[in-house]
């Protein structure tokens, strides 16, 4: 019986470092659950995004990777955009910057665009809020290939155009 | 619905393909941002460093004669700024204001370019140029409306005849029309 005021000490020793691992989580993670956390929201699972995030990566050969995308629906607490912005630069961190601001003062259009250089890629990381629909998303692009894909597929739009 | 985002994520790369940003704050002074946007009911800030704008540079094709025009262009800049104010009503900003963000231009460095007052509307636009040994190395527009403030400024050397190509950014459409405007003053200068 007396053993039993270990079970709440084992508890707390297990909740401890998961709550500390939550607020300490850091990039696409970090804000996510800042995102959770702050606004009571979850976000809403999306199917076979690894399968995407690889497919994407195959069709552009590398100019698209590491995609990540956290949706969130019927939000409906109010949005500071000052916060907001806040709350993203701090879990991104220092290496991020931030290119494009749109903010709203009502709060129902809120959308940040940073990059990140990652040697010859770039990261890109965007928050989207509209109306009752925010988007997390992270990607990293390389402009050489990304611009081969494009121009690939610009060169089959103007053939079609000119065979029309 | 996936789709839909899918297309966000690329239509947003394109996007901010052209406007990439490194630790470059406007220089303006701070209150005068502060203060605007805690007034304005939208706000859009664009902020683009050299660094960034360099690497944004890389995603210009070289081999097309426009983006290659564009690639030029901002490779030798070293910032992009803008800030879009839209208010709710009529009288959210003063002439004081506005006044005095001219006057943060009104140094021996900056020369006025254009300058066109619309009583009728309540508008006015000012486009002032900083020269270095003769050559523009900066770009400062102000454009107010009543109901609407736009702040671009552009620094580093600036080709005239290449402006326009930058009107494709975010809040710089207006940009077309002052490079088109530059060369014709440019012509006239050269006539008188």
């Amino acid at each position: 019986m007396k053993r039993l005021w270990i079970l709440p000490v084992f508890f707390l020793a297990l909740l401890v470092p998961v709550a500390v691992l939550a607020g300490s989580a850091v990039g696409f993670e970090g804000v996510v659950r800042s995102v959770e956390s702050r606004y009571h929201v979850h976000a809403t699972h999306i199917p076979f995004l690894g399968l995407a995030s690889f497919i994407a990566g195959r069709a552009t050969h590398g100019g698209v990777a590491n995609l990540h995308i956290a949706e969130f629906e019927n939000f409906s607490e109010a949005v500071d955009g000052e916060e907001l912005n806040h709350m993203v630069q701090e879990k991104l961190g220092s290496g991020w910057e931030r290119i494009i601001r749109e903010t709203s003062r009502q709060g129902g259009e809120q959308t940040l665009i940073y990059m990140h250089p990652e040697g010859n890629r770039m990261g890109l990381f965007v928050v989207s809020l509209d109306g009752h629909e925010l988007n997390v998303i992270e990607v990293s692009v390389d402009p050489d290939h990304l611009n081969e894909s494009v121009g690939h597929y610009r060169h089959h739009h103007d053939n079609d155009d000119e065979s029309d | 619905m996936k789709y839909r985002i899918l297309a966000f994520v690329l239509g947003t790369a394109a996007l901010a393909a052209p406007a990439l940003a490194q630790n470059s704050p406007l220089p303006l002074p701070p209150p005068v941002e502060k203060e605007l946007a805690a007034r304005a009911s939208n706000v859009t800030e664009v902020t683009l460093g050299k660094n960034m704008l360099a690497f944004a540079a890389k995603f210009m094709n070289g081999k097309d004669k426009d983006e290659a025009g564009v690639r030029q262009l901002i490779e030798g800049l070293e910032g992009i700024y803008v800030r879009e104010y839209t208010f709710d009503k009529e009288g959210q900003y003063s002439i004081e204001e506005i006044d005095n963000l001219r006057k943060y231009f009104e140094t021996s460095e900056w020369s006025p370019l254009v300058r066109e007052r619309e009583k009728k509307n309540s508008e006015s636009t000012d486009v002032m140029v900083k020269l270095v040994n003769g050559e523009s190395h900066g770009m400062f527009i102000l454009t107010a409306e009543p109901k609407e403030l736009t702040i671009v400024l552009i620094l580093g050397p600036i080709r005239m005849d290449q402006l326009g190509e930058l009107k494709g950014i975010g809040g710089l459409g207006a940009l077309g029309g002052v490079g088109k405007g530059a060369k014709i003053k440019t012509k006239k200068g050269g006539a008188e």
